[in-house]
């Protein structure tokens, strides 16, 4: 029966203290002044004398300015242009310390929004950011200026599909004489959206941790990593967990339920044999750090069809380079050997911001595996820098509760989905499969600009 | 009228603006130091106190304040120009020539404007009708536009009606016959940098009962204005809308506003030979409403990007002397607008800056609640008082003036003595986005 794909969102505050963006200081002595030459100038309307110049209540506590609640503060600087002698707003240097170099405070609150209200984030008065950048930010998506399915798509009156499939498939079907297809089929299954759970860091994986992201990846249908030791120790199991193995094997026994998935920790040919005959009907995925195109068409020379390309949590792959070129390489080598549409390109690490998901398709992912950002849609917070996935630490809230943390990823994923569906409308586009690959729909900072800036003097240089 | 005479809620809106217009002042002065949090990397601190400068001024500041460019680090920031030894400059007594023509075809009305920018489409209901009617008045002072945005066109504009663009978008809010026979400029809104391919959204907060009623819709209902244009579906559907236009308004020049795709050339190239007189190119930094954010930082390329390409084809194409190129989204100073132009635009069209000229501190919180504090993109009766008209239009004016200053003072250093000579003049750029370039 047909099922339209829907995560009911509903708001979810945070549950430990997070830092406002600004924080707002007054001269108490300036301010008591400042009033008592108001009382008596407008002494026939005190509410004169006393409105504030704060629409968003930063003012308006049982004291008014002598206790001003920086919480409420928007950043509009109305109060300190209006009163610059004796109200300041200064950047909050605990707001500034959110995240690391590269989870910037920016991304960290974006998502902690996201995971609060499960909306897009709106603002008005156009971008605030660099131009361009290295990685992500020197990305551009494209959109048409007539094309349907857009904004009917967007508010759900035309179906746009973010659905996408995860296994392997023949380059061609083969079959016997009775026509009956003979040899591999097509095994593959899919997922309603085009984003699923990475394996969290080892010292965040309490049970209620694990049990937060177990039912909010049920309730999304989406799928889990999570190491084969902690399901057997915790003893979780369901068809939206994907166990990931170790070199060795030893776990797979252990395994109470069969998967749709296992990922295999930067496996060999004898693993890969290994799990076969352990889950003849699962699809196994190889999980490891890209280094170069050689290494992965050996991969796939040696039976591996779907890949989960892995970089740290800065987006950096064992040699250095960004993810976005590993992605675009991976990719590129399989449609030089003619087989893309025969294998699955799953890839984490550096992919922190909704943006970083149609981005991501476009250069040749299948699904994107997210990390940091459930962490932070928890609020947890990044102990010092957090690149390398082993010994990055993470602090999560005393107060975690499992509702709670389910319908912040929950409201996560509904803001990245519906992210997700504004740039296909842009495009014109009505499934996100059609999206893979799609340079043509991508504009690349460096290829503008030498388009439009070669020939100019210093440029080249 | 005296105190005693006016009630609380005036004396609130007069105390407050009292102390803005003083804050305005004061605070480019520095005596506190810049405030520490105003400014991003494309509206830097120093560009908005400037702007501050130049709206009550009329000059650029002289206080060692950045005017020129932001802190991006790409685009126009990353642009500078090539000027001539001192030497070779043109002398102040130099007469040099700002204008440019809204139609290069040899038919149809020929309209010149005496500065190359006019100012974007904002509706009302995304901003006050205060702040719509200073626009128009400070664009009927310097004999250029304002456009109305997708709104409708409330009665007191009718005063500047020569001097105000009326335009046409997916929501056909505010479209009627008068309202496209009153306008010398009609605009087509295709797409808008900030929400390429999105549409609009009026959040219901917004829709006043005056609002609605402008918009012929009901109070406090979010409004949308779909994307695309479901009657256009190709360049030829394009000329039907133009033809309607012309059947209303045969007098009225035709400009077609789109964002900027990968094939924003061939966007271009259509939209001429459907009969626009301009093409406005929408890049995607810019735009003042409210917009996903992924929008406005993701989707469709910024427009320093657009302009040489569209700029390029169409000369290709042997039809760059009879279009019309402007360009907006993300123009921010008087050094855009030139670069703007020596990338390939005839002018550009100017949005964001004109809110900062009257008090913007780009907080992004117009679709917040009661919208803009600061009473611009607000229609809240008591906050959008904090702007009158005649002050803000006096503000617009003297940002006007200080841009026209530096334009002249910028083509003299360069040797020229018209603005439309600059047009695509790359030769005179010096890109210096590494570092030594410079």
């Amino acid at each position: 029966m047909y099922h339209r794909y829907h995560l009911q969102t509903s708001p979810a505050p945070e549950i430990a203290p997070f830092p406002n963006r600004t924080r707002v200081k007054v001269s108490k002595r300036g301010l008591a002044v400042h009033l008592l030459k108001e009382l008596i100038r407008y002494r026939r309307n005190p509410e004169v004398a006393l409105s504030r110049p704060c629409v968003y209540g930063v003012f308006s506590g049982p004291v008014g300015g002598f206790a001003p609640r920086s919480n409420s503060c928007v950043g509009c600087l109305r109060c300190t242009i209006e009163h610059p002698e004796m109200v300041q707003v200064n950047l909050n240097p605990k707001h500034q310390h959110l995240g690391d170099s590269y989870f910037t405070p920016e991304h960290v609150d974006t998502i902690c929004y996201e995971a609060r209200t499960g909306r897009i984030p709106v603002k008005g008065a156009g971008y605030r950011g660099r131009f361009g950048g290295e990685g992500w930010d020197g990305m551009w998506t494209d959109m048409s200026e007539i094309v349907r399915p857009t904004r009917d798509g967007i508010h759900g009156r035309e179906f746009i599909s973010t659905s996408v499939d995860i296994g392997q498939k023949p380059p061609f079907l083969t079959l016997d004489e009775q026509g009956v297809t003979t040899g591999e089929g097509v095994r593959t299954f899919s997922i309603p959206i085009p984003v699923f759970f990475d394996v969290p860091p080892a010292p965040v994986l309490s049970r209620k941790f694990i049990e937060i992201l177990v039912r909010a990846a049920q309730e999304a249908g989406t799928l889990l990593v999570l190491p084969a030791e902690v399901l057997s120790k915790f003893a979780f199991q369901g068809q939206q967990i994907v166990p990931l193995v170790g070199r060795d094997a030893h776990t797979l026994p252990k395994l109470r339920f069969t998967p749709r998935m296992i990922e295999l920790d930067g496996g060999n040919e004898a693993l890969l044999m290994e799990t076969r005959a352990h889950f003849p009907e699962v699809t196994i995925c190889l999980r490891y750090e890209v280094a170069s195109k050689e290494e992965l068409v050996r991969h796939y020379r040696s039976g591996f069809r779907v890949f989960h390309l892995v970089a740290n949590y800065h987006g950096r792959g064992r040699n250095g380079r960004f993810v976005l070129d590993l992605i675009r390489e991976a990719h590129k080598t399989f449609v030089e050997l003619s087989c893309r549409d025969e294998v699955t390109l799953l890839g984490s690490g550096g992919i922190i911001a909704a943006e970083h998901v149609p981005k991501a398709i476009i250069c040749g992912l299948d699904a994107v595996a997210v990390d940091t950002p459930l962490l932070a849609a928890l609020q947890a917070q990044f102990v010092d820098e957090c690149a390398d996935r082993e010994k990055s630490r993470f602090r999560l809230p005393r107060r975690l509760a499992v509702e709670w943390g389910v319908q912040r990823l929950k409201n996560f994923l509904t803001s990245w989905r519906d992210q997700l569906l504004e740039v296909l409308g842009a495009m014109g586009l009505r499934e996100v499969r059609r999206l893979r690959g799609e340079i043509g729909r991508a504009m690349f900072q460096k290829e503008l600009e030498r388009e439009a800036f070669s020939g100019i003097e210093g440029y080249g240089q | 009228m005296a105190n005693s005479m006016k009630t609380a809620d005036q004396l609130i809106v007069e105390k407050h603006t009292a102390s803005l217009h003083q804050g305005f002042h004061l605070a480019p002065e520095l005596k506190n130091g810049k405030l520490p949090a105003l400014g991003d990397h494309r509206w830097t601190a120093d560009l908005i106190l400037s702007t501050w400068v130049q709206a009550e001024t009329g000059k650029p500041p002289t206080n060692g304040l950045e005017h020129r460019v932001g802190n991006s680090g790409g685009g126009f920031d990353v642009l500078d120009f090539k000027f001539l030894p001192e030497d070779r400059r043109l002398s102040d007594d130099v007469t040099v020539d700002l204008s440019i023509p809204l139609n290069r075809r040899p038919y149809d009305r020929q309209i010149e404007i005496p500065i190359p920018f006019y100012g974007a489409g904002m509706s009302f209901g995304s901003i006050s009708e205060q702040v719509m009617c200073a626009r128009a008045k400070a664009a009927q002072a310097w004999k250029t536009f304002t456009c109305t945005g997708e709104g409708g066109y409330p009665g007191s504009l009718l005063a500047y009606k020569d001097h105000v663009i009326t335009q046409v978008a997916t929501g056909m809010f505010g479209v009627r016959e008068e309202t496209i026979q009153h306008a010398p400029i009609i605009e087509f809104k295709y797409a808008q940098g900030a929400k390429p391919g999105l549409g609009g959204h009026l959040l219901g907060d917004k829709v006043t009962s005056s609002v609605a009623s402008m918009r012929e819709s009901l109070p406090w209902v979010s409004l949308f204005s779909p994307f695309p244009f479901h009657s256009v579906y190709s360049v030829e559907d394009h000329k039907k809308h133009v033809d309607w236009i012309k059947t209303i308004n045969p007098e009225a020049l035709v400009s077609v506003k789109v964002s900027t795709p990968t094939d924003i050339d061939m966007v271009a190239v259509g939209s001429y030979y459907a009969g626009a007189h301009i093409v406005h190119i929408d890049g995607s930094y810019g735009g003042t409403g409210a917009a996903p954010e992924i929008a406005k930082k993701t989707i469709a390329m910024p427009i320093e990007f657009a302009i040489p390409k569209v700029h390029r084809y169409l000369l290709q194409e042997g039809i760059r002397q009879e279009v019309v190129v402007m360009a907006s989204g993300g123009i921010r100073t008087a050094y855009d607008v030139a670069k703007a132009i020596a990338l390939g635009a005839d002018g550009a069209v100017l949005g964001t800056a004109e809110l900062v000229a009257l008090g913007c501190t780009r907080c992004s919180n117009c679709e917040r609640g009661r919208g803009c504090p600061f009473g611009l993109t607000t229609t809240d009766p008591e906050l959008s008082q904090l702007v009158e008209m005649d002050w803000g239009a006096e503000r617009l004016g003297n940002l006007y003036r200080s841009f026209q200053l530096q334009l002249s003072d910028l083509l003299r250093r360069l040797g020229l003595t018209s603005i439309r000579d600059l047009v695509g003049k790359t030769d005179l750029l010096i890109y210096c986005g590494r570092p030594g370039a410079r």
